[in-house]
């Protein structure tokens, strides 16, 4: 009793006190005050008590996502001695966070200030929680949203936070702050901005409570580019109108346009992922027609390649390890990818299959994924990743330390497989040859792994209602909701994709990480992408004639002054090396003498493999994912003196350069002449025509009189394959 | 290139102690280095060497060199803690060959950081610079130059060879960042335990005379008209493959590179010391480039995640790992190259103090074990310790700035150098250059 007066009467002295001091202000209380307090000074990190298993015993939510745990864990344990009412400032609480005490993170609250103050009065108020009915946060806003500077110049950004009866509050103080670059442009605690020395570019997040708002800040490049240089640039789309606008924030003048035999060998290499034949190569190079490229896409979209190329870059995606999942399952999973691409099969329809997969593993070949990936947890941090571009797993454990996904969510999201029923056998590595099929089971829940609660399936966003039909799978509910033209996700994540494919690097990188903190390079330019892919049906082929048929993709790799260190909007073409199978299969279609696969029919090519364990020293010298590491997906697009080596040297190139059924031998038995012989071969290496230099070298090996026709042939072609003409996509 | 260098044998004891409080004294550590870079060009000295092991994943620090068998069961685990040769200091119980020899090795049981994640831990231990942004977890990452690429930037390499090695693979961050490819690492993936063992495609392909060899490389010069950008700024690929090319006709005309390579040359009692496994005798591939003049080469081994069953997965694998460094840090010791040549082994992060339900430890960042042998490094000690039951390093508490900066000062290389990036970006090479003074002799 006595202790209980004593708590009032201080909770009284000190309102009385700050009304004296004339500051009428609101109660203070948990949710609403001290949690972001707590945030703010980082106590509820992940390095810190934030940690799932806290820290020297002191255990807080990871930043302050469970503000019940927090409030217990202040309030009650530890024998009350975080808190002591009758006296705040002996407060473990504040003691440890001023270092009055040892702390092991040392001095976190400064005691003269604000926030020691407001927990101080916190502590002798009686610890209130913010009343359940009392206005929710519902959104962070930053100001400005957009800045532009100069070099070294600073401006301090506002953080407001707004709640759900329409009041807002100036929380700049209480907000986090990051930089996307923070050698562009810094920031630093207090949110003030500030540009680095050269020009470029960042976005700055602001985090309060969970919630994030971004300011993109530019440093435009010294010196003026006029209107008219910009007005002239050739505007084929969509595409080049939003591109063009970041260039003009940001200064960037395009390179020229690249001519027809770049564009000949780009597009062949990106849309099917094989060269031009030299016949195909003369008559699109011949052909005057003003269209000619246009239609060269369509022709190239028309191509069996077309889907091997593609579905390859899904299968590093989706493709388990046989000696995991089975040979028969495994391929059968390659096989309907390969006819999904061969058949256009629109993408929110290749999803939606994916997803609600059901059937013999034998038979079907997306029931295999339910296979490999037994557990709702283990399938829905894969689902989240390939389908929206939101990354689960740190969710799996804790709540998201970069992003606003909570542990709940991820059960609720997981919990749309838990009626994924399996009968036959499982796996048995290393073998798992056996049938299993994936059916919709009567009945299967997810607890959460610390409260035990159940909890139903429930989207990462919006409303995805569960069918009360016991017939009917939550997997299709989620499959809608994923592919409902409100979720803005869905088609970006695949426009995303496909762009970096085919641009050398996502408007979002990677690709498959769309979060407030990775912000894309051309956010406007991203939305229009997924909103024509989605207008136009989720088209895949549509998505790649948009993007090919734009200014943009037809630049030069060849910068200019004002785009030399533009490495992210797309001002000028990026080299791409070509991944590891379309290489070797340019390698074999150049030579005349393809590959012989373990496992696959004869003549397959290598775009055609349908597992990454068929051996091939040539593949796994230029990179191929190995489904036996971890992340199974990694595939690696760098250059390695290894791979130089490789082409140099390897007994597998030096085989096709030299086997009596090749390309080389029949050329040096045959009639043609030097010219035509080195005009064929540059053609099929570059598609393009030799320069009058080039040819004169070219043919003067043909005038050796100590090298036999055959070695001149050889080793010309072994010239061209060994130059980054032939490695790269230009 | 840079003139050899050597830590320790032209350097006194006050040398070094001076250079840890280089950093504080402004320009007092560049100028020890550069005069023990010129006494051991003087003197002959051989140039130091650095061999790390990584083990990818990050190995409990209890179940290593930091063992608490007074903790409660749930923190101490399995295993009990066993004598070393060094009175007072004890191994936990796997580590028996490394305790046996505990008097050339230190342990660092103080090193601490806050990235909780494999990519985010790796690139900060091997490039001692914390990930610029958040990175996600299994991410791999890179804002900064690694160890390695910085000495093949710094050290280069003589006869041919390549200055960095990374075997089987290089590890998530170690590659040059924005020093360019030239210095991205060597890998050799291929198994030096098998007996068909060779570095691939380092000589010319079967029956290919030099003269051809020679043709080639210069037509393959005349022909190639590709456009390279050269401002670096540009990032352009095709001069990274440049590089690549340059780097590989150096590698086959080197007959240094062509012994190195040619561990089959061991006399096979040395190679079973080693142990007959892919481990042993890639640690003894790496002595052997180390003999050859390569100045970093890291040993990639993973495995060390051990989120379940973490007693089972140290007694299979243990035995025959720590062997093959016992093994590796004797025969160095023995040939003499010791004092030249600093062993390190260490992984992204310790593990969390309580075993979990699979009977695994999950990550842990706030205390690991790092050894360090050789390169003139004091053995027989331990450098700080963490707390009771090991939750966090708690007494000499170094950051990873303090480990990279560590290595680079015992390489000869000072690391309060700036660096400048493409961009024109001055960089530190560690922010906090402050070598760890216990271990600089």
């Amino acid at each position: 009793m006595m202790m209980r007066f004593a708590i009032l009467g201080l909770a009284m002295f000190a309102a009385v006190e700050a009304a004296q001091a004339g500051e009428p202000k609101a109660p203070i209380t948990f949710e609403r005050d001290v949690e972001p307090i707590l945030t703010r000074a980082g106590c509820n990190s992940g390095p810190c008590h934030g940690k799932a298993s806290g820290q020297n015993g002191f255990m807080l939510s990871l930043q302050g996502f469970d503000p019940t745990f927090d409030h217990i864990a202040i309030a009650r344990e530890a024998g009350g001695r975080r808190v002591l009412r009758s006296a705040p400032e002996q407060s473990l609480l504040l003691q440890k966070a001023a270092a009055h005490v040892p702390h092991g993170g040392g001095r976190k609250l400064d005691p003269d200030g604000p926030f020691y103050e407001t927990i101080r009065r916190w502590i002798a108020d009686g610890l209130p929680r913010t009343p359940a009915d009392a206005p929710k946060l519902v959104r962070v806003s930053v100001e400005p949203t957009e800045r532009a500077l100069k070099p070294e110049e600073s401006f301090d950004l506002r953080v407001t936070a707004h709640f759900s009866d329409g009041s807002s509050e100036d929380v700049t103080p209480l907000a986090t702050f990051g930089s996307s670059e923070a050698t562009a442009v810094a920031v630093d605690a207090n949110g003030r901005a500030r540009a680095g020395k050269l020009a470029g570019e960042a976005t700055i997040s602001a985090r309060y409570e969970g919630l994030f708002a971004n300011c993109d800040v530019f440093v435009p490049l010294a010196g003026e580019v006029s209107e008219s240089e910009y007005a002239a640039f050739p505007r084929a789309n969509f595409i080049d109108d939003l591109a063009l606008a970041k260039w003009k924030k940001l200064g960037l003048t395009p390179s020229a346009v690249a001519g027809d035999a770049t564009f000949l060998r780009r597009a062949h290499l990106d849309v099917i992922g094989r060269l031009p034949t030299p016949d195909e190569a003369r008559a699109f190079l011949d052909d005057p027609a003003p269209d000619r490229r246009a239609r060269l896409v369509d022709r190239l979209l028309q191509r069996p390649e077309y889907a091997d190329h593609w579905a390859t870059k899904w299968m590093d995606l989706l493709r388990p390890n046989p000696y995991r999942v089975g040979i028969k399952a495994v391929f059968n999973l390659d096989g309907w990818i390969r006819e999904a691409f061969r058949k256009n099969l629109p993408y929110d329809e290749f999803a939606r299959r994916i997803v609600a997969a059901r059937g013999s593993t034998f038979e079907q070949g997306p029931g295999t994924i339910f296979r490999d990936h037994r557990e709702p947890i283990e399938i829905a941090p894969v689902v989240g990743q390939l389908f929206l571009g939101i990354r689960l797993d740190c969710a799996k454990c804790h709540h998201h330390p970069f992003e606003s996904w909570s542990q709940d969510q991820f059960y609720e999201f997981a919990a749309f497989f838990t009626r994924v029923g399996r009968k036959g056998t499982g796996l048995s590595p290393p073998i798992s040859g056996s049938e299993e099929i994936v059916f919709t089971a009567k009945s299967g829940s997810i607890k959460h792994p610390l409260t035990g609660a159940v909890l139903p399936p429930k989207p990462l966003f919006g409303e995805a209602p569960v069918s009360d039909d016991p017939e009917a799978d939550p997997r299709e509910a989620l499959a809608r909701w994923m592919t409902a033209p409100e979720n803005r996700y869905f088609a970006k994540v695949m426009a995303n994709r496909v762009w970096g494919d085919l641009m050398g690097v996502g408007i979002v990188d990677p690709v498959d990480d769309i979060r407030a903190t990775n912000p894309p390079s051309n956010g406007p330019l991203l939305e229009a992408l997924a909103d024509d892919f989605r207008g136009h049906g989720y088209d895949v082929k549509h998505l790649i004639r948009a993007i090919t048929a734009s200014t943009v993709y037809a630049l030069s790799s060849e910068p200019n002054g004002r785009n030399v260190a533009d490495v992210r909007n797309f001002s000028r073409h990026y080299r791409q090396r070509l991944r590891a199978e379309t290489l070797l299969d340019a390698v074999g279609d150049v030579t005349g003498v393809p590959d012989s696969f373990d496992a696959s029919p004869p003549r397959s090519r290598a775009a055609a493999t349908w597992t990454n364990r068929i051996p091939s020293l040539f593949l796994d010298t230029f990179g191929r994912p190995d489904a036996n590491q971890d992340p199974p997906c990694e595939r690696t697009s760098d250059t390695a003196v290894v791979q130089a080596l490789h082409l140099m040297n390897s007994p597998g190139v030096h085989e096709k350069l030299t086997s009596d059924e090749g390309r080389v031998a029949a050329m040096a038995k045959g009639d043609a002449t030097p010219k035509a012989i080195v005009e064929e071969l540059f053609l099929l290496a570059y598609a393009r025509r030799p320069d009058a230099e080039e040819a004169e070298v070219a043919e003067a090996l043909f005038r050796d009189p100590q090298k036999p026709r055959r070695a001149a042939v050889e080793d010309l072609l072994w010239a061209l394959l060994n130059s980054p003409e032939f490695v790269f996509k230009d | 290139m840079a003139p050899p260098r050597n830590c320790e044998s032209s350097a006194t004891r006050r040398d070094c102690l001076r250079l840890g409080l280089g950093a504080l004294m402004g320009g007092g550590l560049v100028d020890v280095l550069r005069a023990r870079a010129a006494a051991s060009a003087a003197t002959g000295a051989r140039p130091t060497s650095c061999i790390l092991v990584w083990m990818d994943g990050g190995p409990s620090h209890y179940e290593t060199f930091d063992p608490k068998p007074d903790a409660p069961a749930e923190v101490r685990g399995d295993f009990r803690a066993i004598e070393t040769s060094v009175p007072g200091v004890r191994f936990s119980e796997p580590m028996e060959r490394l305790a046996a020899i505990a008097d050339k090795l230190a342990i660092i049981r103080s090193i601490r950081h806050d990235q909780g994640n494999h990519g985010a831990g790796n690139h900060y231990m091997i490039t001692g610079a914390p990930p610029r942004i958040p990175v996600g977890c299994g991410a791999f990452v890179s804002f900064h130059p690694s160890m390695g690429s910085v000495a093949a930037h710094e050290r280069g390499a003589t006869g041919g060879l390549p200055s960095y090695f990374s075997i089987p693979s290089m590890t998530r961050s170690g590659g040059p960042n924005f020093l360019g490819a030239r210095y991205a690492p060597f890998v050799v993936p291929d198994d030096p335990n098998s007996a068909s063992f060779r570095v691939r495609d380092v000589a010319p392909p079967g029956g290919l005379e030099v003269v051809r060899v020679d043709d080639r490389r210069g037509l393959r010069e005349r022909l190639d008209h590709f456009k390279r950008f050269s401002d670096k700024s540009a990032g352009d690929p095709a001069l990274a493959l440049d590089d690549y090319y340059h780097q590989g006709y150096e590698l086959m005309a080197s007959p240094q590179a062509q012994r190195a390579f040619d561990i089959g040359q061991e006399d096979p009692s040395v190679r079973d010391h080693y142990g007959r496994h892919p481990f042993g005798q890639r640690c003894l591939l790496a002595r052997r480039l180390v003999e050859a003049g390569v100045p970093f080469i890291t040993l990639n081994e993973g495995g060390w995640d051990h989120h379940t069953s973490i007693f089972d997965g140290f007694k299979k694998r243990v035995p025959r790992f720590e062997g093959a460094i016992a093994a590796l840090i004797q025969d160095l010791d023995q040939r003499g190259l010791l004092d030249s040549t600093l062993v390190v082994v260490l992984g992204e992060f310790g593990r969390t103090p309580k075993i979990n339900k699979d009977a695994g430890r999950d990550h842990w960042s706030n205390a690991m074990s790092v050894l360090m042998a050789g390169c003139g490094t004091p053995g027989g000690q331990v450098v700080g310790a963490t707390d009771a039951y090991g939750y966090a390093a708690s007494e000499r508490v170094l950051s990873p700035e303090n480990f990279v900066a560590t290595i680079y000062a015992k390489l000869g290389i000072d690391p309060a150098k700036i660096l400048h990036t493409p961009a024109g970006r001055p960089t530190f090479l560690v922010s906090d250059p402050t070598p760890i003074r216990e271990l600089m002799g």
